[in-house]
């Protein structure tokens, strides 16, 4: 059964809000898998528009065509990619600095020394 | 005679924080503290625009001490932006902390954000040290409310900004001595060395490259609400000064284009989410300075713009998030994951956020963004230009999609909570509205305009094909490298851990290197006592030996020896009386 079919209290017995019942297909695999075709469709068409409009002060390597859409690419792929040689050099223990204590107290799950 | 209009519009904020303070706890007082915490606000916005309708350059409030003239109250075009803006803060914020019945936050709220108010407002800068000093004051204990982890992080937060107000103070006085003792604030430049002490204190609160860990060290550890209410004002107070102070200093490109680049880094390994909304600040301010390194009216106004709504986008990131805390107790990405289904209206305002920070067209910082940009553009600052682009990516990397992904989407955690509570969403509703109207086409950015202070030879158009087609170009590649390495596993997942940064130097090393001193200067007294003691020892076992009862001095001397003696001792006698005779 899907889950927009499902009974509501039973939505509401697993804790989903009513307002979010209409959205909860965001979570299937299938439409986190699929969802790399918006940005692509999204980048064609923007940069056949950028073909038509190009801009008016271009910086000098604008002159190639979907130049900010490679600038993006390339830029956030060399971020994420710079992660793990990051992770490794600069992580540590959570306690590193031993100074201990839990985030907001008032309200904090979260339990010293754990990882 | 007491005037209203004389006197700062702040002061009556701080006053109210004051009064918070002598406010017996009880439950009946709460609702007085709180309406205490939302209409100083409104009522220094009031003054205001009360007083700015009477001139544009609104000087009052002169004291003379001595030869000292300190001018309290300016309100111009560029002081005004900042009074409205903190003013609209502080009401914001008091709605998001409603439910919290804690004294000492709202006292030290309403007095952070006073002195936030007073000190944009004020015309010297004496009185700007002053108020620069108070916001440091008052706003630890926003840090310390967050408990025992935060102690230690308010000590070095209170420490680093209290020598910025040293500095600031230092170097006020001697721009005001090369000046004949003139204290107005006004353009400071790097033509002295003055102004390189008051670029520091400045660069230091706003988070200059190697100085900016007191915000990544004290922001994520504060309360939920204390870390809301610290993002509003301190940074922007620091990009005012500077605004004022250091419009066109070339060296500002630099260190605000290295700023847009390198908390991006740290915020994609960064697992706590307000530690990377933290970092997102910080590249948001390399934004406002290298503007304001660019100087002119198309930069400076871009600055003010993306002053005005940096702090409501990311006043509502942070209050997302903080509202994801209040519910689940974590802000950790590892721990977080499918939330909408639980909080689905703080997703869509925290999407809004997003949105406005990586500059969706329709959404805040597509306009005021643009205008910094385009302003390099004009200067030829090709290279500036590309790390700002750059930085653009990065935002959306870790603003734009980390922080709303990893928070309500991605894996789903399980977790079941409520949504927010009634005045955290109406608070992160007002700022999403406004996030929204102030980049609307149709008379919404408009309004934007209207507070810009620097005249401009033509308005800025930022809804332009080819602005909105490149921009779209940018945020479409960004998400889909996001997706294309989701998909294939490359996107590195979120793991706990304590990211180092600049801090190591001296929460560690410093740290290390004084406990090391210190245990080196311990073993050094040791034995220097026991040297002391030794010789000391030594010299009285001598003396006794020499001047005892049984000492050789008693000893019967032969008489010759007697003689010679009594002969040293008179001419010893004959040599002093003469001396001091002539």
């Amino acid at each position: 059964m899907s889950d927009m079919k499902r009974d509501p209290a039973e939505h509401a017995a697993e804790g989903i809000h009513p307002a979010a019942k209409p959205f909860l297909f965001l979570g299937k695999d299938t439409v986190k898998a699929n969802f790399m075709w918006l940005p692509l469709i999204g980048i064609v068409i923007t940069v056949i528009f950028g073909l038509m409009h190009p801009l008016k002060h271009p910086a000098p390597w604008d002159f190639v065509p979907g130049s900010w859409a490679i600038f993006g690419f390339i830029a956030y792929t060399l971020i994420v990619l710079s992660a793990p040689f990051l992770f490794k050099v600069l992580a540590r223990n959570e306690d590193y600095y031993g100074e201990g204590g839990l985030p907001d107290p008032d309200y904090s799950t979260e339990h010293e020394g754990e990882h | 005679m007491f005037d209203l209009m004389n006197i700062n519009p702040g002061l009556w904020v701080i006053l109210a924080g004051l009064l918070c303070t002598l406010i017996p706890k009880s439950s009946a007082t709460h609702y007085t503290r709180k309406l205490l915490l939302i209409a100083a606000p409104i009522f220094a916005g009031w003054l205001i625009f009360q007083m700015h309708s009477i001139s544009p350059e609104y000087i009052r409030g002169v004291l003379t001490f001595g030869s000292v003239e300190l001018t309290t109250l300016r309100i111009d075009g560029l002081s005004l932006v900042w009074g409205y803006l903190f003013c609209l803060a502080g009401v914001i914020n008091g709605i998001y902390g409603l439910h919290e019945k804690c004294r000492i936050t709202d006292s030290s709220a309403l007095i952070y954000t006073g002195a936030a108010i007073a000190g944009v407002l004020s015309g010297d800068m004496i009185t700007l040290f002053i108020f620069w000093e108070l916001t440091a004051i008052s706003s630890v204990f926003l840090v310390w409310k967050g408990g025992d982890r935060a102690y230690a992080a308010g000590m070095r937060y209170l420490a680093i900004q209290v020598l910025s107000g040293v500095l600031l103070l230092g170097g006020a006085v001697m721009v005001a001595q090369d000046r004949g003792g003139d204290f107005m604030f006004n353009y400071i430049g790097l033509d002295t060395p003055g102004g390189w002490l008051m670029l520091i204190a400045m660069g230091i609160k706003c988070g200059f490259p190697l100085l900016h860990n007191w915000m990544q060290d004290a922001y994520p550890k504060a309360s939920i609400t204390g870390t809301v209410i610290l993002a509003s004002f301190t940074t922007k107070f620091a990009i005012y000064a500077l605004a004022r102070g250091f419009e066109g200093v070339d060296i500002l490109i630099w260190i605000g284009a290295i700023m847009t680049c390198f908390p991006v880094f740290f915020a994609v390994v960064e697992n706590d989410l307000r530690r990377v909304l933290a970092y997102s600040l910080n590249n948001q301010l390399g934004f406002m300075v290298a503007g304001i390194g660019i100087g002119g009216a198309l930069a400076m106004n871009g600055v003010v713009g993306q002053v005005f709504v940096h702090v409501i986008f990311k006043g509502l990131l942070f209050m997302s998030i903080g509202a994801v805390m209040y519910r689940t107790g974590t802000a950790k990405a590892s721990e977080l994951g499918g939330l909408f289904r639980s909080m689905p209206y703080t997703t869509v305002l925290c999407l809004i956020g997003a949105g406005s920070i990586a500059a969706f067209p329709l959404l805040a910082a597509f306009v005021t963004k643009a205008m910094i940009l385009a302003a390099a553009i004009e200067a030829h600052l090709w290279i500036p230009f590309a790390m700002m682009l750059f930085a653009s990516a990065g935002v959306m990397e870790h603003s734009g999609i980390k922080v709303p992904h990893f928070t309500f989407f991605a894996h789903d955690s399980g977790r079941r909570v409520k949504e927010a509570p009634w005045n955290m969403l109406l608070a992160m509703s007002l700022a999403g509205i406004l996030c929204i109207v102030l980049a609307w086409p149709f008379g919404g950015y408009q309004m934007l305009y209207a507070l810009m202070p620097f005249e401009m030879d033509y308005p800025y158009k930022p809804y332009t094909w080819d602005h909105v087609v490149f921009q779209l170009q940018l945020l479409f590649a960004a998400i889909f490298a996001f997706t294309l390495l989701k998909r294939y596993g490359v996107y590195p997942a979120e793991r706990r851990a304590e990211i180092l940064d600049f801090d190591w130097v001296y929460r560690r090393m410093g740290f290390g290197a004084v406990k090391w001193s210190s245990a080196m200067w311990d073993r050094m007294n040791v034995h220097v006592k026991r040297y002391r003691d030794k010789t000391l020892n030594a010299l009285g076992r001598k003396l006794y030996q020499a001047f005892s009862p049984a000492g050789a001095m008693s000893e019967a001397a032969p008489s010759g020896l007697s003689a010679v003696l009594t002969a040293g001792m008179l001419l010893l006698t004959l040599i002093v009386i003469y001396v001091l005779g002539a």
